[in-house]
This record gives structure tokens, C-alpha cells and sequence, in this order.
């Protein structure tokens, strides 16, 4: 059985412990480039968000090498992206496709879906194996997290440009490939004295900047035009407020006791005052993570949206008074399909300046 | 002592609530100020005091509240969350409290009471009864008007519907020789879907319901459509729907492709996040029914009227040219 999925980020890593070794076969989706995107936009509803656009643009691509099942993620609601899968599915049989599609979710009433798709996984293979499998994969998610939020902070401080990505890059391929937890405890430690080696650590005091929005845009660099880069090598540490770790941590972890929530529930409690219930997706949680970076002391905050973002639009409305209440610069930045990256340059130029200023006025005052 | 005055801005889902409310609010001593239907004064105030990236039925909301903001003592803008099970408002009604709070200053108080029928303190009783606090401390008093107006709205509600056996298409009734003598006058069934309050709105949607009317078209909506249809026509999907207010759009549309109207006109407004959604499953059901003509109309601030005529009168010219051809191609016998 041919499986493929979607893109996002460096998530790949898992492929091979989750599919090949499993006994599948593994269509490489290819990275996404201008072509998946007008795909996407080409077979996609007008105005559906960027990640649905371009995830179809996985699919189509991955149809085309000869994939024959499909892997979403699904949720339920009140965001769009909980029903991706299903728009996604017709308009793939409407391109006269043939193919199923794996929704992975917490199901509602169809548990039986659940196991099929379980059982379609696991391929034949014992449980014991199949777990242990899945928990180095999500310690591959762990790793990759970790290493991509290290890098954040190692590329404005970088020695020569362009090494701390270079490095990032070749620990994502080791990690691909490793087998066994032994070897990605050594990648992390060979990774991290790299990022040692590579960094100037005269440099101390930087503009610190929290990346929050929508969860897709943040994570993949084709969609946010590789907004991380580019602060980056502005000489500006990101701070990246999302995570797939935060995402399917509690699920993966399999705590159903309070705690494993502690974070949320943070996130939840600063943003009481402006947004008080949840409103899907990451709405809720961009307003609380802009009022605890305020709480950190970081510089500013970049939100980050796809076109249309029903949560996130929301969120954008809330944020501009967070901002005036509290004195924090915020900057919402919407993607859709245009490429055209002038603009956003500009914009993000201009907003560092602006974050620099700031800085120096405060130093004078005090 | 000085009547209360609850304003109630008519647009979203006030389309479908506001009796409840107004009824309660009545029967406690309230005084209830509805704002106007929508006019251009309205949808400018709207324009101007949001984000351009808003959708257009939260845009006319905001409108609305401004207004009525200097007429009332309060701003009724319930957080409506949940109504029945497994399904959602849309994250921009559930935040809307929030958004209106936060982006018009210096406004009357806003009751936002939730409901959220999961929640003990979110079923319809409790909401109300929240808001009856404020109006009256007789709490006999509340729960009186409470029954009394729940069974009100549930009765009205269930008598708006019209009887299924209306739906039928005309063409089999039709005697072929006086229709064809009379060509542009034969009676069609156009099922026009979307969202109550783009519908309901004639501001909005151009005064479509209307033209339609004059062109001799028969006109239907999802409130025809009863609830239980509703709900069996979407077994039909591969996965439930999870917006409550979209549930009723795409049942009433799959129910209408079913019975064969002529055409159904899907109503979308820019921006709106669940319409792009449910367009996409309605457009995929429309190609299993190449018999009935289907369109969308897509709404935003502009106010021309013209464009959207000339796509009505094309729209309607096909579907009559095409019974034509059927009528005449009915054999003789």
C-alpha cells in the first residue's frame, strides 16, 4: 500500500519510522514549491485558507507518483480545518482520483473508523512494535522541535550566514534516517556542540520577537515565505509560540490528568480578559501568547494569518487593543497565494526599525 | 421606575433568535429597541469601525450596534457557542462579544450571556435567566416568561415551515401546448440557500428574494425544510458538518437537489469561512444532479445592482430556454 503525507515543516522525519518501517510503502511528497501551490489554488474553493490550498497541492502531487491512501489530520470544529479532509476528498474525486483517505482524529460516535485506520497502520505488525514506533517518532518530533527552536535562537548570532540552516538541515536528514533512541540522543548532542561552534556569543542583546498566528503558516517556511529566515538573518530571535508538540503532545503523552493542560491553561488565563472562551483554532491562544510575551518582556509580536482565518481574524481584532492596552507592538501579516515578497520585506523591515527605536528610547529614559 | 432598554441589532443570527429574546425581554418589563433593517448608513458605520479582513455579515453587525448604541441602556449580544450536539457557531459569532467589545469604545454595557447547551451554566434556560436578572429580581417571574416564550418560538418556528408536498416541480403539470403558447410565464421552483440573515437581508443581497418574485419565480428557502429532512440529508455526507447554522444550508440544498427544483442559487457572503466550505459540498452534490441548474452568488460591500441582475436574468434565461426544449421534446401522446 502506497502512503503519502501532507507537508509541514520538517514532519517528514517520521515518515520512514512511521510508514516504511511499518511494512508501507512511502510516496516522497515533494517539498512544497510554486507548483504545489497552483495546484492547490487551482482545484481549491476560492476562499479557503492557504493550508487547505496547499495541502491539496501535496495530494495532487503525491496522486500523481502513484500514492494510493491519503493521511489528514481531521478535528471538529468550530475551525475549518477540522473539515479539510472532506472537502479535500470530493474535490480529489471530482479530478477522478482513486484513493481513501486516512483521517486521523479523535473520533465522535465512529470508532470503528478509528480502528480500521489503526489497523491499516499498524499493517499486520504486533502492537508492541507499532507503539514502540510511534514513540520514536513523536521523540523524533521532540528532537526536531527542539533543535528548530535552538537554531532560532543561534541564527541572528551567527558566525557566517547561512551555517545555522545549513546545520539544522543535515541533523533533519541524520534524524530521518535514525533508528533507535541511542542515535538521536548522539545527533542532538553532535547537533547542539555545532550550534556551539557556529555561534558568536558576543552578540548578546537582540531584538526578541514572538512568532504566534495560525498554527500551518507559523510551522511551514514555504507559507510564511520563510519569515523565521528572514528575522533571523534582520538579526532578530524568534520566539516561536506554536508547536506540533503542543498540538498532539496531550494526546501523545496520553495524560488525561490535569496537568499535562498546565500550559494551556496558562495561555487560557491571559487571555481571559480580552477573549474569554475559545474560539478554535489557535485564536484564543495567539491573544494569550501575545499577552504573555508582553509578560516575558520580549520586543513585539508577529502574527501570522492565511487569508480569510476565521479564528485568527478574530484574534487580529482582539489584538489590536491588547496592543494599545498594553503598549506592545504587534504586526499581523496575512498570506495568501501571492508570492510577491517585496512587500513583505518592506513591512518587516520597517517594523524591526521601529521595535530598535523603541529599544533605544527606553535605554535613554531609564 | 424607568423602563430598561435592551437594544437588539438585527442582523447574524438574530434572524433566527430574536423572538425568543424579544418576547422574554418583553414579558419581563423590558423595554426591546431593534435596530433598523439594513441601509446604507448602517453598512457604512459598519465599513468604517472594523477590520477590512472581517466578513461582510460581521461588518453589518457592527453597523447595527452602533446604530443603536445611543438609544439603549444595554446591548444584548449573546456568545452563541452551541445549540445542539456536535456542531459549532462559526469562531467569528462565538468571539463576537469579545470583538465588538474590544473594537468599539465607549459603548453601552453588552449583556453577552453564553449559550452553550454542553455547559450547565449555557443551556437556553440559564442564559435567559441570566439576562432576566438584570431586568427583574422575580425570579417567578423569569421562569414564567421563559416557558412561555420557549414554547412560543419552538411552536412558530415548526409552523414557518412549509408542508413538503408544496416542493413539487411544475413541469409535470404543466399542459404542454398552453405552456409552450406562453413560453416566458411557465412557473419555476428556484431553491435559493444560504444563510438567514443574507436571505432574510434584502439590503444586502440586492433585493434579490424580490426580483426573483417578479420574474415569476417560484422561490424557496431553507426554513421550508424541516428540520428531520435536514438532518437525513445529511447522512449523505462523508463527514458531519460542525456548524450548526451551515447544517440547515447544506440539508435544505441536497434536499432541494433531490426534489428536482429547477435551480438553486447558493448565497455566500465575502470572507465567510463556513460558505467556502459548504459551497465546495454543495457544488460537489450539484454534479450528481445535472438536471437542476446551480449558481452562487457571492455578496460584499458593493452595492451595484446591475452585475447581479444581469446574472439572475442569465441564470433564469437558461433554465426556461432549457424547459422549453423538454416541453417540446415531451412526445405528443
Amino acid at each position: 500500500m502506497k502512503l503519502a503525507l501532507p507537508r509541514l515543516g520538517n514532519i517528514e522525519v517520521i515518515n520512514e519510522t512511521i510508514i516504511t518501517d511499518m511494512g508501507h510503502e512511502l510516496v516522497e511528497v515533494p517539498p512544497n514549491s510554486k507548483k504545489t501551490l497552483d495546484l492547490g489554488v487551482r482545484y481549491s474553493p476560492e476562499y479557503c485558507c492557504l493550508p487547505l490550498k496547499i495541502a491539496l497541492g501535496n495530494f495532487i502531487e503525491a496522486l500523481e507518483l502513484g500514492a494510493e491512501r491519503l493521511i489528514m489530520a481531521g478535528g471538529w470544529g468550530p475551525c475549518r480545518f477540522g473539515y479539510y479532509a472532506q472537502v479535500q476528498r470530493d474535490v480529489l474525486i471530482d479530478l477522478g482520483y482513486d484513493f481513501k483517505m486516512i483521517i486521523m482524529e479523535i473520533p465522535r460516535g465512529n470508532w470503528m473508523t478509528l480502528w480500521d485506520n489503526i489497523n491499516i497502520l499498524r499493517n499486520g505488525r504486533s502492537w508492541s512494535y507499532m507503539i514502540n514506533q510511534y514513540q520514536l517518532a513523536w521523540q523524533k518530533i521532540l528532537l526536531m522541535e527542539k533543535l528548530e527552536n535552538k537554531v532560532l535562537q543561534v541564527r541572528p548570532r551567527e558566525k557566517k550566514r547561512g551555517e545555522s540552516s545549513r546545520a539544522l538541515k543535515e541533523s533533519m536528514i541524520k534524524i530521518k534516517k535514525a533508528k533507535d533512541l541511542k542515535t538521536l540522543k548522539q545527533i542532538e548532542e553532535d547537533t547542539l556542540s555545532k550550534f556551539k561552534d557556529i555561534t558568536d556569543f558576543q552578540k548578546k542583546i537582540l531584538i526578541r520577537i514572538a512568532l504566534v498566528g495560525e498554527f500551518y503558516v507559523s510551522l511551514e517556511p514555504f507559507s510564511n515565505h520563510h519569515l523565521e529566515e528572514k528575522l533571523g538573518y534582520l538579526g532578530v530571535e524568534v520566539v516561536r509560540k506554536n508547536s506540533i508538540e503542543a498540538w498532539i503532545g496531550p494526546i501523545m503523552r496520553l495524560k488525561i490528568f490535569k496537568d499535562s493542560f498546565k500550559e494551556e491553561k496558562e495561555i487560557e488565563e491571559a487571555a481571559y480578559h480580552y477573549l474569554a472562551h475559545s474560539v478554535g483554532g489557535e485564536g484564543q491562544t495567539t491573544v494569550g501568547n501575545v499577552v504573555l510575551a508582553h509578560r516575558e518582556g520580549l520586543d513585539g509580536a508577529i502574527q501570522v494569518i492565511p487569508f480569510t482565518c476565521m479564528p485568527e481574524i478574530v484574534a487580529e481584532t482582539i489584538l489590536k487593543k491588547v496592543s494599545e492596552d498594553l503598549n506592545f507592538p504587534t504586526l499581523t501579516l496575512t498570506y495568501d497565494e501571492q508570492t510577491g515578497e517585496e512587500g513583505l520585506n518592506t513591512r518587516i523591515e520597517a517594523f524591526i526599525d521601529l521595535l530598535k527605536k523603541r529599544r533605544k528610547k527606553v535605554v535613554m529614559v531609564s | 421606575m424607568k423602563k430598561k432598554k435592551i437594544g437588539i441589532p438585527y442582523a447574524l443570527y438574530f434572524y433566527e433568535y430574536y423572538p425568543l429574546w424579544k418576547e422574554f425581554l418583553t414579558r419581563l418589563g423590558a423595554e426591546v429597541i431593534l435596530s433598523k433593517s439594513t441601509n446604507k448608513n448602517i453598512l457604512d458605520l459598519g465599513i468604517r469601525s472594523s477590520l477590512s479582513e472581517v466578513c461582510l455579515p460581521v461588518k453589518v453587525f457592527y453597523g447595527h450596534v452602533l446604530s443603536l448604541a445611543d438609544q439603549v441602556d444595554y446591548m444584548l449580544i449573546p456568545r452563541m457557542v452551541c445549540v445542539e450536539k456536535g456542531a459549532f457557531f462559526c469562531p467569528k459569532i462565538i468571539g463576537l462579544p469579545d470583538m465588538v467589545k474590544t473594537s468599539l469604545t465607549s459603548l453601552c454595557p453588552i449583556i453577552n450571556p453564553v449559550v452553550d447547551i454542553r455547559k450547565s451554566y449555557g443551556t437556553w434556560k440559564n442564559s435567559l435567566f441570566q439576562v432576566g436578572q438584570l431586568v427583574t429580581e422575580n425570579s417567578l417571574a423569569i421562569s414564567r416568561a421563559f416557558s412561555a416564550s420557549w414554547e412560543n418560538f419552538q411552536k412558530n418556528y415548526v409552523a414557518n415551515i412549509l408542508d413538503p408536498k408544496t416542493l413539487r416541480p411544475g413541469l409535470l403539470n404543466i399542459d404542454t401546448n398552453s405552456a409552450r403558447k406562453q413560453l416566458p410565464e411557465i412557473p419555476i421552483n428556484i431553491a435559493v440557500v444560504g444563510h438567514d440573515y443574507l436571505i432574510n437581508d434584502s439590503y444586502i443581497n440586492l433585493n434579490l428574494i424580490e426580483k426573483l418574485k417578479n420574474m415569476k419565480v417560484n422561490v424557496l428557502t431553507p426554513g421550508m425544510v424541516p428540520p428531520n429532512i435536514v438532518k437525513k440529508q445529511l447522512k449523505k455526507l462523508y463527514k458531519p458538518i460542525f456548524w450548526s447554522l451551515s447544517r440547515k444550508v447544506t440539508g435544505a440544498a441536497f434536499y432541494y437537489f433531490e426534489n428536482r427544483v429547477e435551480g438553486i442559487i447558493h448565497l455566500t457572503s465575502f470572507e465567510c469561512g463556513e460558505d467556502s466550505m459548504v459551497g465546495e459540498l454543495i457544488h460537489h452534490q450539484s454534479q450528481q444532479h445535472p438536471g437542476v441548474a446551480y449558481t452562487e452568488f457571492v455578496f460584499d460591500e458593493h452595492t451595484g445592482e446591475a452585475g447581479i441582475n444581469t446574472r439572475i436574468e442569465a441564470f433564469l434565461d437558461m433554465i426556461r430556454r432549457k424547459k422549453r426544449n423538454e416541453i417540446s421534446f415531451t412526445p405528443s401522446w
